[in-house]
């Protein structure tokens, strides 16, 4: 037996490791690169984080969240009825069956290094988006007649593109009316959770003769229909020109292949010029007609009204948050979890578990607040995050405080739904629904104008941000567009902006360590700076979800 | 009395084994957790295994679905 080296053991400071043991390594010595496995993104281990935190972790976050997994399934699936729909969903669907039972890693990569009321506060808002996910895979295969679906459910379904606000759904909700975003599971949420599955989607359009250059995103969405990988789970369709007309390319496809009833619902790209805001206007009501028809629901004002009020409580509540955020030290929210709950549920629309996660991350903040807790100790620059940014690596801002102490404070999709929609008169609300569909993502600021797009300088000094991560979606010709002028403004205002190159959802192209070498560079070369975590500067995750 | 006491040492008896029982489960949890197996098992043998599912899997030639346009006034 190999004795042991009593020199070394001489050397270990028992009281620092008892101390690391309880209350977790100090940021700068934790060393989270060494616990990845390479190229998977797997850990040899889980980071130990103090006792109290990774019990935390534990028993509230990664025990609790399996459970709750289990609960949505029969709450929102209807019992066992429903879990067997899941079970034949999940063989059936790509999307799913490779894709979201990897769902816990998901949180792991975007919570790693947070402690305490942040690790809480972050983890509750993925809660609210694995629930939203559940309750639309719920919906997607309880009406599924490929898998044995229920037709009187399916009746009342509309299907949507994924920028079709699902507010249209609200005046018909009290009557099961269903709405249906069909590419936000399928494609959306599965580039951020498990970023193996879109590639398939995308190499099934270029396989099948379109072209590879058109934006990603639209590409993978039209390769769900091509792939046969879309539920039938809906009798009618609504489709959108957003976010731009790559989408409209989508929606061909999507007309082609599914074959069933569709409205195309054009709103426009310049929306300053309130007289197209009429258009827009009518546009929505006609869309309404031809849900009506196809699912045999009636206009209920009072319902559309009740929804949208509370809807609107989201969305004061979400401003109660940026104020925090740009006016204290104490916002418990990582980048990464801001930024997916607030397009989730602005986008998906008003549900009641987005109000249960409120009500929780309401008391958590108000706790930082008033005990003026310091939520990112080791935050050396306060970043805005501008432009799309790349699914398949959200957690980018996760990797950039523990590894650089960039803490994200807000982005600019985060941004764009700050409308509170007025329910005072029947018309009013009307514009003002249109409005909020005008400023659908990638839409208001991304290809809206000038000047929205540069609305960046004013969101900068209001969340007092001193560096910009600016996106650059390779493949996006609205934003290609710009880089000049924002190259010539960040010069001349004498900003820090690092360009962040991606291709959407496709990790081919621009991989994630390649993400990191240009921070990497950036800070290192032009700040003069030293890393907080040199163990995170360079690790392969090529092969990783 | 002897009955009753033998009825609350069976009573203790079963508690016990349930706690063990419950303490071994939530031991053996936390060691799934730590070491990431869950994680290990889902890379390394439930994703491969239905990725050769999903990649042999029938499915409809888009081809045959009908080119069709209905028109409809939606006013």
């Amino acid at each position: 037996m190999k004795k042991p080296d009593l020199k070394k053991l001489k050397e270990v400071d028992f009281k620092k490791a008892a101390r690391d043991f309880v209350y977790g390594k100090p940021h700068g010595e934790r060393r989270l690169g060494d616990l990845y496995i390479p190229k998977t993104g797997l850990y040899k281990h889980r980071e130990w984080r103090g006792i109290k935190d990774t019990m935390y972790y534990f028993n509230h976050i990664w025990l609790y969240n399996y459970g709750m997994i289990v609960r949505d399934l029969m709450v929102y699936g209807g019992g066992p009825k429903g879990m067997i729909q899941f079970l034949k969903g999940t063989w059936r669907y790509r999307w799913m069956g490779q894709t979201y039972l990897t769902v816990m890693h998901w949180f792991d990569r975007c919570l790693e290094g947070m402690r305490g009321e942040t690790l809480a506060a972050s983890a509750w808002h993925f809660r609210g988006i694995v629930s939203a996910c559940l309750y639309q895979i719920t919906g997607f295969f309880n009406r599924d007649l490929n898998i044995g679906g229920d037709p009187e459910l399916r009746a009342k379904t509309i299907g949507t593109d994924e920028t079709v606000w699902g507010g249209v759904i609200y005046p018909y909700m009290d009557q099961g009316g269903y709405y249906l975003p069909t590419q936000m599971i399928p494609y959306f949420v599965t580039c951020h959770c498990n970023n193996h599955t879109v590639l398939n989607y995308i190499d099934a359009v270029q396989a099948y003769g379109l072209p590879g250059d058109p934006c990603p995103m639209c590409q993978a969405e039209a390769g769900i229909y091509i792939e046969d990988d879309v539920p039938d789970s809906y009798v009618a369709m609504v489709t959108t020109n957003e976010a731009c007309d790559s989408s409209v390319g989508t929606s061909v496809i999507q007309d082609w292949m599914m074959n069933k009833p569709l409205f195309a619902m054009p709103q426009v790209m310049q929306f300053d010029d309130d007289s197209v805001l009429e258009n827009c206007a009518k546009e929505i009501e006609m869309a309404w007609r031809f849900m009506e028809e196809h699912t045999g629901l009636e206009f209920h004002w009072e319902e559309l009204k009740k929804h949208i009020e509370l809807q609107n409580k989201q969305n004061q509540f979400e401003r109660e948050k940026w104020d925090v955020a740009a006016n204290t030290h104490s916002y418990p929210i990582n980048g990464v979890a801001q930024a997916l709950y607030r397009i989730f549920y602005s986008q998906y629309g008003e549900r009641p578990f987005w109000h249960d996660v409120d009500k929780k991350v309401r008391k958590i903040m108000e706790k930082c607040v008033n005990e003026d807790i310091n939520t990112f100790p080791m935050t050396r620059h306060r970043v805005i995050a501008w432009s799309c940014a790349p699914l398949y690596y959200s957690a980018w801002c996760t990797w950039a405080y523990n590894c650089w102490g960039l803490n994200t404070i807000i982005n600019m999709d985060s941004l764009m739904f700050d409308l509170d929609i007025r329910t005072d008169t029947y018309e009013n609300c009307l514009l003002d629904i249109a409005k909020y569909h005008e400023w659908a993502p990638m839409r208001r600021m991304a290809v809206g104008g000038l000047q929205h797009i540069f609305e960046l300088w004013e969101n900068m000094e209001k969340f007092n941000c001193d560096m910009v991560m600016m996106y650059d979606q390779l493949q996006c010709k609205g934003m290609q567009g710009v880089v000049g002028l924002f190259e010539d403004e960040f010069r001349a205002r004498n900003i820090h902006a690092i360009w962040m190159p991606h291709a959407l959802p496709d990790k081919r192209t621009v991989p994630r360590s390649q993400i990191r070498q240009i921070i990497n560079d950036y800070m290192f070369t032009v700040m003069g700076e030293e890393p907080l975590d040199p163990s995170l500067l360079d690790f392969d995750d090529s092969d990783s979800w | 009395m002897k009955k009753a006491k033998k009825k609350k040492n069976k009573v203790a008896r079963f508690v016990k084994k349930t706690l063990g029982i419950a303490g071994l489960a939530y031991a053996g949890l936390f060691c799934v957790f730590y070491y990431d197996l869950d994680g290990k098992l889902l890379y390394y043998v439930v994703e491969p295994f239905m990725k050769n599912h999903f990649d042999n899997m029938e499915r409809r030639d888009p081809h045959t679905v009908p080119y069709e346009q209905i028109d409809n006034e939606y006013m």
